[in-house]
């Protein structure tokens, strides 16, 4: 059973947390749809990480908005963000939904493969390990785009997500980054990204 | 004997439907709140009638196959993903309430959705207009406006922006992208027979 945090108000914005709801529910519905037509247990595994982190969110901006009302108008505009709030959770649900179809063995058909689109598109995840010659490098320097056309769709670092990273974002070991590109720039990314200070030689 | 690939074909090309259209209300159902549309989220409404049917129908499909203890849990993948579709369009249209029961959509939503340069219109296909009765890949609608076609709405139908679709006078497509594109897509669905 997944284990339930503690949670307590923090003061963060009501339009932070709706953002980052509807960003992460939307990656998370590209994602999983991924993990299920490609069988990526470790990418449903970030599937579920995402679904617990937009649980927090959806608590955490329901406290925020109550704090936030202070006469009737104001409920009546802030109630339209707590129900699009909690469409974005049901989405992250939805996309949980599909994760387990992976994590619990049932599987998708390669033949469900074919008739969705973008199947020329792949996605990956890696961690960075201790070490690791992006460590500690922006985005910019890493020049993914340019170097693999693989684009850096999000870094979670701990529980927290970043999602669609500025340039100047920094690589840390411990991330776990996600990436989208063609197959060839994908493989490229994955061999790339476990190359040590040790390995990498040269 | 059927194999498992032509008994799996028509079902999962239903399957590619309800996705597609579950991300089609959700696309259609931010806007309705970025714009604060009523038309637009009415458009969700209908397509969450339609999705309700035609899961119904997706699902009845999948029954009617004489399924064998191997396959089961293929059939049962395909069946997870149908209830994960639903749930989506649930969810659109839970967005898209928001905008149909008239509360003006707070300030921060339009900020999270952050389309700001795009837009969605509505645009009715004329008699006279260069589009009747050409196909998706004829009409250039992209190469004229700069904007895409998300879907069709045919009476009360909702047909899927293929290729090889052809375009119906009276047919209302349902079009995103950039606002500048707007204009010249409503010369296009009204205009006489002549293109440059």
């Amino acid at each position: 059973m997944a284990k339930i945090g503690k949670i307590k108000y923090k003061p963060v914005s009501v339009r932070d947390l709706i953002t980052e709801m509807k960003d992460l529910s939307e990656l998370m519905i590209d994602l999983a749809y991924f993990a299920a037509l490609f069988n990526s247990r470790p990418l449903a595994e970030e599937v579920i990480e995402m679904e617990r982190r937009v649980d927090d969110l959806a608590y955490r901006l329901d406290m925020s908005a109550m704090i936030a009302a202070r006469d009737p108008k104001d409920a009546e505009s802030l109630v339209a963000v707590s129900v699009v709030a909690s469409a974005a959770d049901k989405i992250s649900d939805a996309a949980g939904d599909i994760a387990a179809i992976v994590l619990k063995e049932i599987g998708v058909h390669p033949i469900v493969r074919e008739a969705f689109e973008k199947v020329e598109e792949r996605l990956t995840r890696v961690e960075i390990q201790k070490g690791s010659v992006w460590a500690n490098k922006s985005l910019r320097d890493l020049e993914l785009s340019a170097k693999m056309g693989v684009d850096i769709i999000a870094i979670r670092r701990n529980t927290d997500f970043i999602i669609n990273p500025e340039k100047d974002e920094l690589v840390l070991a411990g991330d776990v980054v996600i990436a989208r590109g063609a197959p060839m720039g994908i493989e490229e990314f994955e061999r790339l990204a476990g190359r040590t200070v040790q390995t990498a030689g040269s | 004997m059927m194999g498992a690939k032509e008994s799996f074909k028509d079902i999962v090309d239903m399957l590619a439907e309800l996705k597609d259209t579950s991300e089609l209300m959700l696309d259609l159902a931010y806007s309705s709140i970025f714009l604060n549309n009523k038309e637009l989220a009415q458009d969700v409404a209908t397509l969450e009638e339609y999705m309700d049917d035609l899961h119904t129908k997706f699902e009845l499909l999948v029954l009617t196959r004489c399924i064998t203890p191997e396959d089961s849990k293929d059939y049962l993948g395909l069946i997870r993903l149908g209830v994960v579709t639903e749930k989506i369009a649930d969810a659109a249209m839970q967005i898209a309430g928001v905008v149909l029961r008239g509360l003006e959509p707070h300030p921060v939503l339009r900020l999270a959705i952050k389309e700001a340069e795009e837009t969605v219109v509505h645009a009715q296909v004329s008699k006279k207009s260069p589009l009747a009765g050409k196909s998706l890949k004829e009409a250039q609608v992209h190469e004229e406006t700069g904007m895409w076609v998300l879907s069709i709405k045919r009476g009360d139908k909702w047909v899927r922006p293929k290729p090889d679709t052809v375009i119906e006078a009276g047919d209302h497509l349902i079009v995103s992208g950039y606002a500048e594109g707007v204009d010249d897509l409503k010369r296009l669905v009204n205009s006489e027979k002549r293109m440059k």
